[in-house]
């Protein structure tokens, strides 16, 4: 069975976006996927096969990113390239400044095809100092992030219950954990998921 | 909440234990996570198969309380491997320790699901770096397997 990774790989020195169908990037599942075939990486160093930092600029399919060490990365991005922002995005959602985690498979040349990229992606704990209809106020290590609950996307999660759309019950006071996208240069994020113990 | 007697010995002593994996962010990064720093142990690093424990010493131990949440956890310190199983898919990570986390008693009881497989509590956190290796970052939270490496 030809792996996800060797599929990365073969779409990169295949040299095209277009070698790797969705449908065949998909076969493995989505939990699946992941750690699918990866290669040992000693405990406690940086692995190879993942990147972050943000976008410098965009070309083709390629997105050269400069990683917070102020190294840069050139990020492959091929058809069967899952891309996230808020929820499943297309490519052309990516944008210079954006912040990103990727994870892939890392080519001989340094560039990372990559499997998986997650742009503005935060996933952050605090409690609640004020909650309106429209915005969570969470005091994150001090500092206020402000958080948009955006209609139709934003769900909370409240222990083991089913995901709903509905965060009126969420309270002033109550820890919570928000995994949304990040508005680049600001203090604020588009709500994508609140966990709540409770 | 959820409150209940803590077990003694150590749950993590007598063999795998099942509980909430998170990610977090340390080290030079963007956005909120720009200010985290480099964690406990001063090498914590986004990028870097790591992970932070709820007891890597007294202070730590006093701030995330596993115990209130009924879950006794083995003193482990900085650089100890733990090896990570998504309940989910069967991915596993093995990570080391560099930070002092997650806060458990913040969220006692709380309990996530992959269908009919559960775990309750959180007791560990993975770098995006690790956690990206056995789930999305997108799913978040996650029921898993810890055991030692």
């Amino acid at each position: 069975m030809t792996s996800r990774r060797q599929l990365l790989k073969s779409a990169v020195l295949g040299g095209g976006a277009t070698v790797v169908a969705a449908t065949a990037m998909g076969s493995l599942g989505a939990e699946a996927a992941f750690g699918a075939a990866a290669p040992q990486v000693e405990p406690g160093t940086p692995d190879p096969d993942f990147a972050e930092g943000r976008i410098r600029s965009i070309k083709d399919n390629t997105l050269l990113v400069l990683g917070s060490n102020l190294v840069f990365r050139s990020i492959r991005v091929v058809d069967g390239t899952s891309l996230w922002k808020l929820g499943p995005v297309g490519f052309d959602q990516a944008k210079p400044g954006d912040g990103l985690y990727a994870r892939g498979v890392r080519m001989p040349d340094g560039v990372l095809a990559a499997e998986s990229v997650w742009l503005n992606i935060i996933n952050i704990k605090g409690h609640i100092t004020n909650i309106t209809s429209e915005k969570i106020h969470l005091d994150h290590h001090g500092k206020e992030i402000l958080c948009h609950v955006v209609p139709g996307r934003s769900v909370a999660i409240h222990s083991d219950a089913p995901a709903s759309a509905d965060l009126s019950l969420l309270r002033v006071g109550q820890h919570v954990q928000i995994l949304g996208a990040w508005r680049p240069d600001t203090n604020e994020a588009d709500i994508a998921t609140v966990f709540s113990p409770h | 909440m959820a409150r209940s007697k803590p077990t003694d010995p150590p749950v993590d002593l007598l063999g795998p234990v099942q509980g909430e994996v998170s990610w977090f962010c340390c080290g030079t990064a963007w956005g909120p996570c720009s200010t985290t720093g480099r964690g406990a142990c001063g090498t914590c690093n986004s990028g870097s198969l790591q992970h932070a424990w709820p007891n890597t010493s007294d202070a730590c131990w006093a701030i995330t309380r596993p115990d209130v949440c009924g879950d006794s956890l083995s003193r482990r310190t900085c650089g100890f491997r733990h090896q990570t199983t998504s309940l989910c898919g069967g991915a596993s990570v093995i990570t080391s320790i560099a930070d002092c986390g997650p806060q458990t008693d913040l969220f006692c009881g709380e309990r996530s699901c992959c269908g009919a497989t559960c775990a309750s509590n959180r007791l560990i956190d993975l770098t995006p770096a690790a956690y990206s290796r056995i789930a999305s970052l997108s799913t978040g939270l996650r029921p898993c397997e810890i055991s030692t490496a």
